[in-house]
C-alpha cells in the first residue's frame, strides 16, 4: 500500500469531525428526561457519524493517491536464460541464395530478425541477453527480463554490419554476459551466424577452459548460403580438410569436442530457421525462477466510490429527517 | 424551496453537490495533456582517444568514455517516462546501432547496464574518422525518425585531410540533435594498451600519423623542405605535430555541427544533456492521460465539511446565547418553546 501524494494524509484527522459536529439541523426540545432511551436512534446516530467519517476518510485517501505497490513475485517456471549471439557481418544482409535481397526474398538477417523476435515474444518466462559479433564483439543488452529492449536490439540486426566474423571473441563476450548474470537457472548461448572465420588456436584454448568453468548449453544456428559448404558433410577424399578451407565444419568439430550440451542446426531457408528455433525452445525447458511484475494498482477510485456510498447514506438520512418546527402549509409536524 | 415534496435546504443542496462530486471522482476525470518527450539515438565514440582522463570532478577522475556514459545515464533520469533512447557506438568510420530507441522507464535497468557495458574494446578499428561516423549516425537516426546525440571528443585519427572535412551529402538539419564535445580543453596524452588490455604508457609522437597525406597536398607545399611535385608533394620531412595529445576539438566539432545542422554542446560546460537537446530539437509531443479525479474529490470533501460546519455557524438550540436571546416571557414562550426554539 503506497500513497502517491502522501501530504494530503494530513487531512485525515478531519474524519473525526462527524463525531463532534452533527450533520442534521438541530431542533430544540425542552427536556429529554421523559423520552425513553431508544437504542435504535442511538444506533442510527452512530451509523450516520461513521458514514460521515467514512466519506471524509475515503475522499482523503483518494486524494492522497492510495495504491497497491508494484510487486515483483518470483515464480518457478520452465525456461532458461538465453544469450542470443548474433552475427552482424555484412554477408548476413544477403539472401539465403547469396544474392542481394530483392523485393520477394528476405535477407538472412531479416529472416533471423523476424523469427528471433517471435521466439523472444513466445518464451514468456525466459530472460534474454543480446551480444553481437563481427569484426569486434559487441555487448548490446545484458541478460534481462525486460523484453522491450531485447526486441529493439533484435530490430537492429539487419542494419549494415561490419566486415569480418570474429566468432571466438563473440563467444567470449557471450560467456562474460552469462557470468554477469546471477539468477539461478539453466543458461544457453544461441549462436546465429552465416559462416565463420577460423577460431585461432589460443582463442580455442581459452574458450575451452571458459566453457568448462560453467554449465552452459550451446546452440549453433548456421544460416547456410546456398551452395556453400555444409558443416556436417565430410569432404570427399582428396579435398582439403583444414579450418581455413572449411571453417564451419571445423568450428562444429571444436564445439563437439567441448563436452557441453551442444546442438548444431543448419538452415538454408526461413522455414528451417523456424524449425531450429522451435527445437531450441523445446530443449530449453529446465526449471527456472522468473519474476512476474504486478504493476502498481490505483485504489483511489475505490476510495472515491466508498466515499460516494457513504455520502449517499448521509443524503438519504438527510432526506428522511423531519423538523420539529411547524412549517407553513402542509407541515410535517410529527 | 420544495421540489417533489423534498425540502431543498442548505444541507440537502450541499450534500447533493458533494455526492455528485464524489461520484464524478469515482467515475474518473481525466485530462489529456501533451507532454514533451525525447526520442533520441545516442551514439558514443569508443575510439582510443576517449580513454584520455580529463573529465569528472575533480578533473581527471573520469575518462571521457566514463563521462559520456554517466552523462547519458543522467539524461535517462532527466527526461520524462515514455521517452525513448536508442544506443549506438562509433569507431573507425561508421556508427553501429546496438538497439533501436526503446522506452526508457520500462527498460531502465537493462538500458543502464547496456550503457555501462560500452567499452573501448568494442572498437573494431583504431581509426576515428569522426565526420564520416557522424554522417552515418545521422543516416541511422533519420531512418529511425529520432533525434541524435553524438558524443565524441572530435579527435580525428588520422588527422582531417588537408582538403578539409569530407562532404556531407545529407540534407542539413533534416535530423535534429546535438554533437556533444567530451573532454577537457587542455592537451593531454592518450593512454596506450597492449593486446591484453593493460595500459602500457601513452602514445608518443611517432605512434600516430601527424598529417593526413591522402588527397592533394596543401597550397603552401612548395615552401616545405625537400618539396618535389612528383616524388615528395608533401615535402621530404616527416610530419611533426602533437596529434598524440588530445583535447576536445571544439572548432572542428562546431564546423561539423554547422555542416550538418546540429547544435554543439560541450559536456564540460553544460553538465546535463537534456537542456541542450531540448533547445536543439523540435518538440515531440505525446498525449499523456493525466488523472485529475482529485479535483472533484477535493470539492466533495470541502462541501461535506461545509455541511458539518453549518452547525457551528447556526446557533445550536439551547445554547446560552440562543437562550438569552429568546428569553422573553411572552405568552408564546410560556406555552413552551417546543416549536420556536432557535
Amino acid at each position: 500500500m503506497i500513497f502517491t501524494n502522501p501530504l494530503w494524509l494530513y487531512l485525515m484527522p478531519l474524519a473525526l469531525v462527524p463525531f463532534f459536529l452533527a450533520l442534521q439541523k438541530q431542533d430544540g426540545y425542552p427536556a429529554l428526561q421523559f423520552v425513553p432511551l431508544d437504542r435504535l436512534s442511538q444506533g442510527v446516530t452512530w451509523a450516520l457519524r461513521t458514514a460521515g467519517a467514512v466519506a471524509i476518510g475515503g475522499l482523503v485517501l483518494g486524494v492522497s493517491g492510495i495504491a497497491l505497490r508494484e510487486r515483483v513475485i518470483q515464480r518457478f517456471g520452465q525456461g532458461a536464460h538465453i544469450v542470443l549471439l548474433i552475427d552482424r557481418s555484412s554477408s548476413m544482409n544477403d539472401t539465403f541464395a547469396g544474392r542481394q535481397p530483392s523485393g520477394e526474398e528476405e535477407s538472412k538477417s531479416a529472416a533471423a530478425k523476424r523469427l528471433l523476435k517471435d521466439f523472444v515474444i513466445e518464451r514468456k518466462h525466459d530472460r534474454f541477453g543480446v551480444a553481437e559479433f563481427s569484426t569486434a564483439p559487441m555487448h548490446v543488452v545484458p541478460i534481462t527480463d525486460h523484453k522491450g529492449i531485447v526486441l529493439n536490439a533484435i530490430d537492429a540486426i539487419d542494419r549494415p554490419g561490419l566486415a569480418f566474423t570474429d566468432v571466438g571473441r563473440g563467444l567470449g563476450m557471450g560467456l562474460s554476459m552469462i557470468d554477469e548474470d546471477v539468477l539461478p537457472g539453466s543458461r544457453a548461448i544461441v549462436l546465429v551466424s552465416d559462416g565463420v572465420a577460423v577460431v585461432g588456436r589460443r582463442v580455442q584454448e581459452s574458450l575451452r577452459t571458459e566453457f568448462a568453468r560453467r554449465p552452459v548449453h550451446l546452440y549453433f544456428l548456421y544460416l547456410r548460403t546456398e551452395g556453400s559448404n555444409s558443416m556436417f558433410a565430410t569432404p570427399p577424399p582428396g579435398a582439403e580438410d583444414t579450418p581455413q578451407a572449411l571453417p564451419e565444419r571445423h568450428l562444429n568439430i571444436f564445439f563437439e569436442s567441448l563436452r557441453i550440451p551442444y546442438h548444431a542446426y543448419e538452415a538454408e531457408n526461413a522455414e528451417a530457421v523456424k524449425a531450429a528455433i522451435a527445437d531450441i525452445g523445446k530443449l530449453e525447458q529446465t526449471p527456472i525462477v522468473y519474476t512476474e511484475r504486478t504493476p502498481q494498482y490505483d485504489l483511489s477510485r475505490w476510495a472515491y466510490a466508498l466515499a460516494a456510498i457513504a455520502l449517499a447514506l448521509l443524503l438519504a438520512a438527510k432526506l428522511c429527517a423531519r423538523t420539529l418546527k411547524p412549517s407553513w402549509g402542509n407541515a410535517h409536524v410529527s | 424551496m420544495t421540489v417533489f415534496g423534498i425540502t431543498l435546504d442548505r444541507r440537502t443542496l450541499l450534500l447533493v453537490a458533494s455526492l455528485l462530486m464524489a461520484i464524478g471522482a469515482a467515475i474518473g476525470f481525466h485530462l489529456i495533456r501533451n507532454q514533451r518527450i525525447a526520442d533520441v539515438l545516442a551514439v558514443i565514440d569508443i575510439t582510443g582517444s576517449m580513454n584520455a582522463r580529463d573529465m569528472g570532478d575533480p578533473k581527471g577522475s573520469q575518462d571521457r568514455l566514463e563521462a559520456a556514459k554517466s552523462a547519458l545515464v543522467n539524461f535517462m533520469q532527466d527526461v520524462p517516462c515514455e521517452s525513448r533512447l536508442g544506443l549506438g557506438v562509433f569507431s573507425e568510420r561508421i556508427s553501429y546501432l546496438l538497439f533501436e530507441p526503446a522506452e526508457i522507464c520500462n527498460n531502465y535497468d537493462a538500458m543502464e547496464a547496456a550503457i555501462a557495458g560500452l567499452d573501448w574494446r568494442m572498437a573494431w578499428e583504431g581509426d576515428s574518422y569522426i565526420a564520416k561516423g557522424l554522417y552515418s549516425a545521422i543516416e541511422i537516426a533519420s531512418s529511425l525518425k529520432s533525434d541524435l546525440i553524438f558524443m565524441t571528443d572530435g579527435q580525428e585519427a588520422p588527422p582531417t585531410p588537408l582538403s578539409g572535412i569530407p562532404e556531407f551529402d545529407g540534407k542539413p538539419a533534416a535530423v535534429k540533435g546535438i554533437i556533444v564535445g567530451v573532454g577537457g580543453s587542455e592537451k593531454i596524452p592518450i593512454p596506450k594498451f597492449d593486446d591484453e588490455g593493460r595500459q602500457i604508457g601513452v602514445y608518443s609522437e611517432t605512434d600516430v600519423p601527424q598529417e593526413n597525406r591522402v588527397g592533394p597536398p596543401p597550397k603552401d607545399a612548395e615552401t616545405r623542405e625537400g618539396y618535389n611535385p612528383r616524388n615528395a608533394p608533401f615535402g621530404a620531412m616527416p610530419a611533426t605535430g602533437d596529434e598524440q595529445l588530445t583535447s576536445v576539438k571544439t572548432a572542428h566539432l562546431e564546423d561539423l555541427a554547422r555542416i550538418t545542422g546540429l547544435h554543439y554542446a560541450e559536456l564540460q560546460h553544460v553538465g546535463a544533456l537534456a537542456p541542450p537537446l531540448k533547445a536543439a530539437t523540435e518538440p515531440r509531443l505525446l498525449p499523456v492521460n493525466t488523472d485529475m479525479s482529485y479535483v472533484p474529490a477535493i470539492f466533495a470533501l470541502a462541501l461535506l465539511l461545509a455541511t458539518y460546519a453549518l452547525s457551528l455557524v447556526e446557533a445550536a438550540p439551547f445554547s446560552r446565547l440562543g437562550r438569552l436571546r429568546n428569553f422573553r416571557l411572552t405568552p408564546h414562550h410560556r406555552e413552551g418553546n417546543l416549536l420556536h426554539a432557535s
